[in-house]
């Protein structure tokens, strides 16, 4: 039965035997929804962690939040994804990954809090859920369709009167519900199997789970599909509370300003102009007319639709991965990127991936290790690197298992491996894989928190709440020789306050001391809880959430702190403190990193790649760093400076690992989690777990 | 809205308005048919005196400016049923996420018909127009369920929508009856699908809109801030380096 925020119920797939049951969400809400409860879920359903990702005894979660399918903004349309990966290298860690538009909304439409999928078909099935009923269907003549073809078959499947648009009856009576929308389809690409580490996870035109390889553990279950379509709604506790809370984050958004929109020289999240940043607008031909389009309750509708329909919903490293080499090539932006941003959705392959990728290539083939009847024989087209061509027929290789992608579908570590280059390309740099053979997004030597979090954690981190403000602001305003709009102190002040329960003055200090600061320890753990919680729990959006600044906030300062428990509390009744959060977030860092010390996890392993060690983090050498302008405590006070050209000191952060591991409460020999610290949070089960495994940190 | 969204441009004609007759409270609001520039055949039809009083207020749109978050769905739902539901809405949003903008998006809200065939439908007077405002709405002590009002809104999907949950037509009341809410809605107060837009995309107008395929549609972004934000067509771009 619905509660407030709540459907009350969690769909379990039993894809062996082909059989459903339900499991009480009740039993799982203190976990909050999303991440937490997928942990909870995948910890008492996966039998043997140490599996393959590949293995049927793998466990997936497909979660929503209590503010999925609700007016909650930014928030309302994200689903989270859990599951044994298969992309980091050599161990497949645990790992997540979430996605946008309408899939949320249409499973509590449906009457479910989440999927939890089980075992392997022994049939090439999709699932199609319609409100209460729920069937496994023959998937075979869907296999090798790509992820739109996929798409309209099944909207055509599933509701083949809606060729009218009008109102359709979920069922016999008319009482059963009745809905004006499409179906919401979560596929994989052609014969994902065969290119599974590559393989992304795809709704829509343009939203897709691209970590962790979860299109190939979808495969291997011989999933294609999962579609929901619903007519209910969610229950909200305080319906007033919400509407006005949605009011009063307007005035935090371009919503609230249309007529004189900010004029803010940097990047920033909830208070962006609609289609920015990063989006369809830059990475579109000249002329291109085009719409905002955002998710379900979305206030930043930064992603678009065009007039070609070229790079529909498409965002940020869908086009990056390709969009430099398309201007280095031509000048300007061409077709190229959107056709590169298309190829890649249709595809269903991680974007992340061919961006590490390419610029890999690009430099093996400049050094003439690859290309026609060089050391790696390719007969991709080098000579139009840059063109659409290039880019279709690079990705067009990896879905097929030809030419290079022969070795790149089985991942780009793999392929380095193979090709007998992995550990000269990451001492040198050219293969940027930062930590466990993933791509590196931004800098661990620079922006220690987004590394450090990605190799303390099981991917790269991918969340945006400092990288915005503490790296693109100031950098972008280094670039055109302006004061940015918020001082390195005043910034200091904010972060410091938003980030209870620390609230550690040094916060941000990115200065060569600071990053091996016991204030950068906290940070490192604050972001772990914050996003764990908030971001991957509750889903507030990457591209919105944390509100840190905020260009229409009192003195810049956003909503985070006050605004994610105004809509929380709004939706579920409860009288949350953002405290609480933190804290709850800390429960579930610590259930992931029981499942990563299962796994293989030591602090032995916690390393980066060696270029981080030996070689300047210079602009341009791994993926899009500027010069790492940063906030910096200096001689007594705050400023910016380029951290450029930095390397980490191994031993110093072999000392902050110590001293993080130490304020986590894990054993610092081993950073394994301790006993002490499991039951203090609740989780004596998962201290027994580990210790059944020879693998309880010891206490101090 | 274009015209050939119309279920059946022929079924008003042959459906018989006459056999309901409204003339209430015309005073001051005039008569809807009057106003407007309504289709001629508005005209012609009727054998006897069908009128009933404008509505006070209509809502307008940019659908290119609409970013399809729906949040004006979630808002209407919420603020007249206490929860968010799409199918609820009485403002509904479908969209092609594949499709070429702007036909990638149909933004469809009640248009308060001047000569409201679901009005005319009704056979209880549940449908009706509201005696100070003007507004169609609906009186759901009155409601048998029959669904005419459904079928006879000219438009797709239709704008009186069947509320399944607790058995009785619904439409847009411009917010008269969201009772969720602290707010006073109608033609006098807030909206809740304009108030929530983050695109600015709905605007609230006393005037009656031309009857026409375009009478709703609005450009709400020319001239405005919007022409800066690159959506028109940006310059020659260098992607994200540039």
């Amino acid at each position: 039965m619905a509660s407030n925020g709540y459907m009350g119920q969690i769909l379990k797939v039993d894809l062996t035997s082909g059989t459903f049951e339900t499991i009480d969400t009740a039993d799982y809400e203190s976990w909050g929804g999303g991440h937490g409860i997928g942990s909870a879920i995948f910890f008492d359903l996966c039998e043997d962690k140490t599996v393959p990702g590949t293995d049927p005894k793998n466990v997936v979660t497909i979660m929503t939040s209590p503010l999925s399918g609700t007016l909650a903004p930014s928030v309302s349309g994200r689903t989270e994804v859990q599951a044994i990966g298969i992309q980091a290298y050599p161990i497949g860690w645990y790992t997540r990954s979430n996605f946008g538009g309408r899939f949320s909304t249409q499973l509590k439409a449906a009457g479910w809090d989440g999927i939890v999928l089980l075992g392997k078909s022994e049939k090439k099935v999709w699932l199609n859920i319609v409100n209460g009923e729920v069937k496994l269907e023959d998937a075979e003549d869907l296999w090798g369709l790509d992820t739109r073809e996929t798409q309209e078959e099944i909207w055509a499947a599933v509701e083949p009167s809606k060729a009218g648009a009008g109102w359709v009856n979920l069922g016999q009576s008319r009482d059963a519900g009745r809905t004006t929308q499409r179906p919401a389809v979560l596929t994989i690409g052609p014969n994902a199997e065969k290119f599974g580490p590559m393989a992304a996870l795809i709704h829509d035109a343009g939203n897709g789970a691209g970590q962790g390889g979860f299109g190939g553990v979808f495969a291997s279950k011989n999933l294609k599909a999962v579609s929901v379509l619903g007519s209910g709604g969610v229950e909200i506790a305080d319906p007033n509370a919400l509407m006005e809370a949605r009011l009063w984050a307007n005035e935090y958004a371009f919503g609230g300003h249309h007529d004189d929109p900010a004029q803010y020289v940097g990047l920033t999240a909830f208070g962006s102009s609609p289609g920015r940043p990063l989006s369809t607008i830059q990475d579109s031909p000249a002329g291109t007319k085009s719409r905002p389009q955002g998710c379900v309750g979305c206030i930043r509708n930064c992603r678009g639709r065009t007039d070609t329909g070229r790079g529909n919903e498409s965002q940020c490293v869908d086009f990056f991965w390709y969009d430099h080499h398309d201007v280095n090539a031509h000048g300007y932006v061409t077709e190229a990127t959107p056709r590169a941003a298309d190829a890649i959705q249709l595809a269903g392959v991680n974007a992340f991936a061919v961006e590490a990728a390419t610029l890999w290539i690009e430099r093996l083939h400049t050094q003439g290790i690859m290309g026609k009847g060089l050391e790696i024989h390719s007969d991709l087209p080098f000579e139009r690197f840059g063109s659409a061509e290039w880019a279709e027929a690079f990705v067009n290789a990896i879905i097929t298992q030809t030419d290079i992608g022969a070795e790149l579908c089985k991942g780009v570590a793999q392929a380095a491996e193979a090709w007998g280059r992995l550990e000269q390309d990451t001492a040198s740099g050219i293969l940027p894989l930062q930590e466990y053979g993933l791509p590196h997004h931004y800098d661990a030597r620079t922006e220690v928190e987004w590394g450090y979090g990605s190799l303390l954690g099981e991917r790269d981190i991918n969340e945006h709440d400092f990288n915005w403000h503490v790296y693109w602001t100031p950098t972008i305003n280094g670039l055109f020789g302006l004061e940015p709009p918020v001082s390195a102190e005043r910034l200091a002040e904010i972060f410091t306050k938003k980030m209870a329960p620390f609230n550690d003055p040094m916060a941000i200090d990115y200065s060569d001391e600071g990053i091996y600061s016991d204030s950068m320890a906290k940070t490192l753990a604050w972001h772990r809880y914050y996003t764990r919680f908030y971001k991957q729990s509750m889903l507030f959006c990457d591209w919105a959430w944390a509100d840190m600044v905020n260009p229409y906030g009192p003195d810049h300062e956003g909503m985070t702190g006050e605004g994610e428990i105004k809509f929380m509390n709004a939706v579920t009744g409860n009288s949350m403190t953002f405290e609480e959060g933190i804290e709850l977030g800390r429960r579930i860092w610590n259930l992931d990193r029981a499942i990563w010390v299962l796994q293989g996890r030591h602090r032995d392993v916690e390393k980066f790649a060696e270029y981080i060690y030996t070689t300047g983090a210079q602009p341009g050498t791994t993926t899009y760093e500027a010069p790492y302008t940063m906030p910096v405590y200096e001689d007594g006070k705050w400023s910016y400076k380029s951290v450029a050209g930095r390397i980490l000191d191994r031993d110093k952060f072999e000392d902050f690992k110590t001293r993080y591991y130490t304020l986590e409460g894990w054993d610092p020999e081993s950073g394994w989690p301790t006993r002490e610290t499991l039951e203090a949070l609740d989780l004596g089960n998962v201290a027994d777990e580990l210790e059944k495994a020879g693998k309880l940190g010891a206490s101090a | 809205m274009a015209d050939i969204d119309r279920k059946n441009p022929e079924q008003s004609q042959d459906s018989g308005f006459s056999r309901r007759q409204f003339v209430t409270g015309v005073g001051g609001a005039g008569l809807g048919l009057a106003l407007g520039g309504f289709l001629v055949k508005g005209f012609l039809l009727p054998r006897e005196v069908f009128a009933i009083p404008a509505s006070q207020g209509y809502l307008l749109v940019d659908t290119k400016k609409c970013a399809g978050c729906a949040s004006c769905m979630m808002a209407c739902s919420l603020t007249h049923h206490g929860k968010t539901s799409q199918a609820l809405s009485r403002i509904q949003i479908t969209q092609d996420p594949f499709g070429r903008f702007p036909n990638d998006i149909q933004l469809s809200q009640c248009r308060q018909c001047p000569f409201p065939s679901c009005v005319d439908a009704c056979p209880t007077g549940a449908m009706h127009a509201d005696e100070k405002t003007g507004v169609r709405t609906v009186d759901e002590s009155k409601c048998i369920g029959c669904e005419r009002c459904v079928n006879a809104c000219p438009f797709t999907p239709s704008r009186a929508l069947w509320n399944f949950e607790e058995k009785h037509a619904q439409k847009c009341d411009l917010c008269e009856g969201a009772t969720f809410w602290d707010q006073a809605g109608g033609p006098d107060g807030k909206r809740a699908c304009e108030e929530v837009c983050p695109m600015g995309a709905i605007q609230f107008t006393d005037v009656l809109p031309e009857q026409t395929s375009t009478g709703y549609e609005k450009d709400m972004r020319t001239g405005t801030a919007w022409d800066t934000l690159g959506f028109g067509g940006a310059p020659v771009s260098l992607g994200h380096l540039g």
